[in-house]
């Protein structure tokens, strides 16, 4: 799309491949780019068979409702509620039993998708924004929300500045009514967590919670709880240290499951956090159409953030061919954007992260965490430093 | 046309500057022709790639549009290593801009590549009626920094080519690793100050 030569002569041969193999109308077809709106309002540009892949989607995500909606008849309203083991010793064993048999029910089927309408119920119970809500006087937000009304610090100036810039065009979140509720979450949220404050990207995380959960106190909750509970913590604090240390682990798992695509872009001197940072600054919301991030989301909310690792593993490992074959960084990245921009299927990015990765244990992820940790404060601080050193000699 | 080897030069370029000063905004004025009032804010950074034809040579630019808020700053060594080339982008309008600009030039000449080709970006000079930063202090700036400085408008399109043109000739043609230590051009940045002050005035 920008011009990397090399990658639009590789395109070239592929299509000319194809084209032997199909009647020339459908590669013309095919070609031919519309502008379209997805579930979630946003204007999504694609060829007639990304279109097609659409309303596959739009298919199964009523045949997923079917799905959800047959097993609250079966089990009852609420039912995926009932999946936590072990609290409260008296409970009877019949009981235990039909916890543990929900819970593996429903981790596989939120793998397979929480519908839209059902999302926000679902998050907001099972990502523990409820409890969290539940802690404190039902008045909190409200209340928070007009304890900050004309309040101006560094991090609302930032809000301020970035709310007409957060997924311009969308037919609500890019109006006044948008950017004021958009500017509340994040306001508040702000003064809720002043070491986070704002930080850009969060921007894009709370539109889209805006989006799904319909109601801003909700979607301030949810975010309260990815931040808070969810994520590793200092992602989006001072110098995103928790973001540096994702990166490193993703960097080491990259080399043990991917070793043939790791080695070859050390070879060319690519760095993935160059790409992956913002996949993970931002979960995937300004990379991935929407119901496929929200499928990400879905796992994140009941699994935990170690999902990202795997989707981002599962993005570079569906290229894995096509990124052998690359001798240039722009090349890299241009693989790397078509395949995460047109990721319309859900399944077809969620199949290679959960069943062809290899299984990653929560702790496993911890231990890497934990190891990178000191190394990367140890960057972070050398550079403060060093950066410290230039204003001494300077004085 | 330049078809031999070393006629084809890749540059890798990074942009750096304060939050909302007009990073992307100039890249995308520069690679597609367009301007945004609202460019979505830039997480991590973006690439883009363009290809400048340079008197009988090409170069390929592949630029690194960063994120302005402070706290990526500590991303920001990932994007600006083994750079050829890096725009310094401020807002005329905001003195703060101005101030951040200073630091990043200031951490490039510490940290950056040596022989790196350095330009600072007055940019969103469409605003004239809210200017707060004027273009003598940043020129003297500039001068005393060795960097080439423009004053630029992504809206209008104002100076936006010239200033890539400008760091696609001073590339030095060879690749930068095998260059000399110390092998900067030094006359050229008064040189482009006064091509910046006729192309502003």
């Amino acid at each position: 799309m920008y011009g990397a030569k090399g990658k639009i002569d590789l395109a070239f041969e592929y299509q000319s491949q194809v084209a032997v193999l199909r009647p020339s109308i459908h590669s013309r077809r095919a070609n031919l780019t519309v502008k379209f709106q997805d579930l979630y309002g946003f204007t999504v540009e694609g060829n007639v068979d990304d279109v097609n892949v659409m309303n596959e989607v739009r298919e199964k995500v009523r045949q997923q409702g079917r799905v959800w909606w047959a097993l609250e008849a079966s089990k009852g309203a609420n039912w995926y509620l009932h999946t936590v083991i072990g609290q409260g010793n008296a409970l009877k064993s019949s009981l235990k039993f039909s916890a543990l048999a929900n819970a593996l029910t429903l981790k596989k089927i939120i793998r397979k998708g929480i519908p839209p309408v059902l999302r926000p119920k679902v998050w907001f119970s099972l990502s523990g924004a409820a409890k969290k809500k539940s802690t404190v006087p039902d008045s909190y937000y409200d209340d928070l929300t007009k304890a900050v009304e004309g309040k101006v610090t560094p991090a609302t100036r930032q809000i301020d500045h970035d709310l007409p810039r957060t997924f311009p065009g969308h037919p609500w979140l890019d109006t006044p009514e948008g950017h004021a509720a958009l500017r509340r979450v994040l306001v508040v949220y702000s003064f809720r967590d002043s070491d986070v404050g704002y930080c850009q990207g969060l921007n894009y995380v709370a539109a889209l919670l805006l989006l799904v959960m319909k109601t801003e106190e909700e979607a301030f909750w949810m975010l309260a709880v990815l931040l808070e509970n969810v994520l590793v913590s200092d992602c989006y604090t001072n110098n995103l240290s928790g973001c540096h240390v994702e990166q490193r682990v993703f960097k080491d798992l990259l080399s043990k499951k991917c070793p043939r695509i790791a080695s070859h872009l050390e070879s060319l001197e690519f760095d993935v956090s160059l790409v992956t940072t913002e996949w993970f600054l931002c979960l995937f919301s300004k990379s991935l159409p929407s119901e496929t991030t929200l499928r990400v989301w879905d796992v994140i909310f009941y699994e935990g953030a170690q999902v990202m690792f795997n989707v981002a593993l599962a993005i570079f490992k569906m290229k894995e061919d096509e990124l052998l074959l690359t001798h240039h960084v722009g090349e890299v990245i241009n693989i790397l954007q078509r395949t995460t921009h047109h990721l319309f299927d859900p399944d077809d990015l969620l199949t290679v992260a959960f069943d062809k990765i290899g299984s990653m244990t929560t702790n496993t992820i911890s231990k890497q965490r934990k190891k990178q940790e000191p190394e990367v404060m140890k960057e972070l601080d050398e550079r403060i430093r060093r950066l410290e050193s230039f204003k001494m000699e300077d004085k | 046309m330049a078809t031999i080897g070393h006629n084809n030069l890749n540059a890798k370029l990074v942009l750096l500057g304060d939050m909302g000063a007009g990073k992307s905004s100039l890249v995308l004025r520069f690679v597609k022709g367009q301007f945004l009032e609202f460019q979505e804010s830039t997480i991590g950074a973006a690439f883009f790639s363009q290809t400048l034809a340079v008197n009988d040579a090409t170069v390929k630019f592949e630029i690194w549009d960063t994120a302005g808020q402070e706290r990526y700053h500590s991303l920001a060594p990932m994007y600006y290593r083994g750079a050829a080339a890096a725009i310094i982008v401020y807002d005329i309008t905001t003195p703060d801009s101005f101030t951040r600009a200073k630091k990043w030039v200031q951490e490039l000449q510490k940290q950056g590549n040596p022989n790196m080709v350095m330009a600072l970006a007055g940019n969103k000079a469409d605003l004239e009626d809210k200017r707060q930063v004027t273009a003598d202090e940043a020129r003297v700036y500039a001068e005393e920094n060795g960097l080439f400085f423009m004053e630029t408008s992504a809206k209008t399109a104002a100076n936006v080519n010239d200033i890539f043109y400008e760091i696609a000739k001073r590339l030095p043609r060879a690749q930068p690793a095998q260059n000399p230590a110390g092998m900067v051009l030094v006359d050229r940045p008064a040189e482009g100050s006064r091509a910046a002050a006729s192309c502003c005035s």
